[in-house]
């Protein structure tokens, strides 16, 4: 990291090899869709180009991931079509649902299925939180850094968003849990 | 309001169960068309659209991924070792390969991965977001430890045929780098374990813990015992590591359910 800021190439190589992946999901999983190769290469040229304000002792991570998720929010802002951003689950687990598997595999197949339905029908701001907090794995406090919001405002719209995201649970569950 | 955290949880779960299920098509290795960006001199406006557009050509089907993995790993196995800098890595199933001396040189036996916890196998799965597979070659461990907070499984296996043998295990899906291994590239074969690709890599190697913030946690570095495969399912990516031959590890790996 402190050869990367010194203008070292191959150290910076390094990070590069090594971030690419989250890097591309991130900007996948907000939206970027087939350009998302595009804003990666832009967000490791333009953090390179920024390194001297990433400060000593902080993760490069979720910093990285700022850079990728505005330029992701750059390249959605100028394009019309919503349905190129849709979430889909891959391939193997759609067809789940009609293979020879055990019931309650087919089950949670189309639950989640039916999650991913929904977690696309959501305002843009409550998706692109869940899809930080529980896509990309990231802490409440990261969220807040890559999505450039202030802590409260991740929390509120978690917490959103999960509410509308109540009524897919399955009807079992919900009566656990208000009865219990 | 006493039942919040109880559904919450549950679509939490939901969620992230969801999330490992997505299609995202592989990445590109941006490595080259980064540093020539940044190496390019005044006017290289021209250049940045010719790579761009190299870009996109480059991106049919999703098989091209495998490909440059692949391509990658011919590459550093042409590369003479020794060399001074690390230009090469290779990363695979949570795993990065690098050729070049590691952080630490003593074994080091208290090295360990941060925040373990000892726990019964049935209390492990409740900790972690992953299925967590068994050997059926090698039965119940002896010993399962979760680090992390629930980040990686390590099954233990004390008693073998084979000596200590350890299993690592942790989600395979979130594409971020869990150990990084410091290797001799020609110690490094391509394996088929089930179906899916592999790497087998022989005689011990430094191993460091990479920690959700992508540094490494120096307490962990030690040498592997053993030879380590190296493979991964949908959503989990495995290491075994012990005293075992190749046939012998292919054979755990493949009962792994």
């Amino acid at each position: 990291m402190a050869r990367s800021r010194g203008g070292d190439l191959d150290a910076y190589a390094v990070l590069i090899a090594r971030y690419t992946l989250r890097a591309h999901r991130a900007a996948f999983l907000l939206g970027a869709g087939e350009e998302s190769d595009d804003v990666v290469q832009e967000a490791f040229v333009k953090a390179f180009r920024h390194l001297s304000r990433f400060r000593a002792g902080e993760s490069f991570g979720p910093w990285l991931l700022r850079i990728v998720a505005n330029e992701t929010r750059n390249l959605t802002r100028s394009r019309r079509r919503r349905a190129a951003l849709e979430l889909r689950l891959c391939a193997a687990d759609a067809n789940a649902v009609t293979a020879d598997a055990p019931v309650d595999e087919v089950l949670a197949a189309e639950r989640r299925a039916g999650l991913v339905a929904a977690v696309n029908g959501l305002p843009d701001r409550e998706r692109r939180v869940l899809v930080c907090r529980y896509f990309l794995d990231l802490s409440e406090a990261e969220t807040a850094q890559v999505l450039a919001w202030p802590l409260g405002s991740v929390k509120s719209r978690t917490w959103r968003a999960l509410n509308r995201l109540r009524g897919l649970l399955a009807p079992e569950e919900q009566n656990r849990f208000s009865s219990g | 309001m006493a039942d919040r955290a109880g559904w919450q949880g549950a679509v939490e779960s939901e969620l992230r169960a969801a999330g490992r299920a997505l299609a995202v098509p592989p990445a590109s290795d941006l490595t080259a068309a980064v540093r020539q960006r940044l190496e390019g001199r005044a006017g290289h406006r021209r250049d940045e659209r010719v790579l761009r557009t190299g870009t996109v050509r480059r991106r049919r089907g999703w098989r091209a991924a495998l490909a440059v993995v692949v391509a990658l790993l011919a590459v550093l196995i042409a590369t003479p070792q020794g060399r001074a800098v690390v230009l090469h890595v290779l990363r695979f199933a949570g795993v990065e390969l690098r050729q070049g001396p590691g952080p630490v040189r003593s074994p080091g036996s208290g090295a360990s991965l941060p925040g373990e916890r000892r726990m019964s196998l049935e209390r492990a799965r409740r900790h972690v977001s992953f299925p967590i597979l068994v050997p059926a070659a090698l039965g119940r461990p002896g010993e399962v430890v979760i680090s992390d907070g629930g980040r990686v499984v390590s099954l233990i296996y004390r008693r073998t045929p084979h000596g200590l043998v350890r299993m690592d295990e942790f989600a395979g899906h979130l594409d971020q780098i869990v150990f990084e291994k410091f290797v001799h590239l020609g110690n490094v074969t391509e394996v088929e374990v089930n179906g899916t690709r592999g790497l087998w890599v022989t005689g011990p190697q430094e191993l460091v813990y990479i920690t959700r913030d992508g540094t490494p946690a120096v307490a962990s570095a030690r040498l592997t015992t053993g030879n380590t495969l190296i493979w991964g399912t949908r959503r989990v990516a495995l290491r075994l590591e012990g005293n075992l031959g190749k046939t012998a590890a292919l054979a755990i790996a493949s009962s792994a359910r």
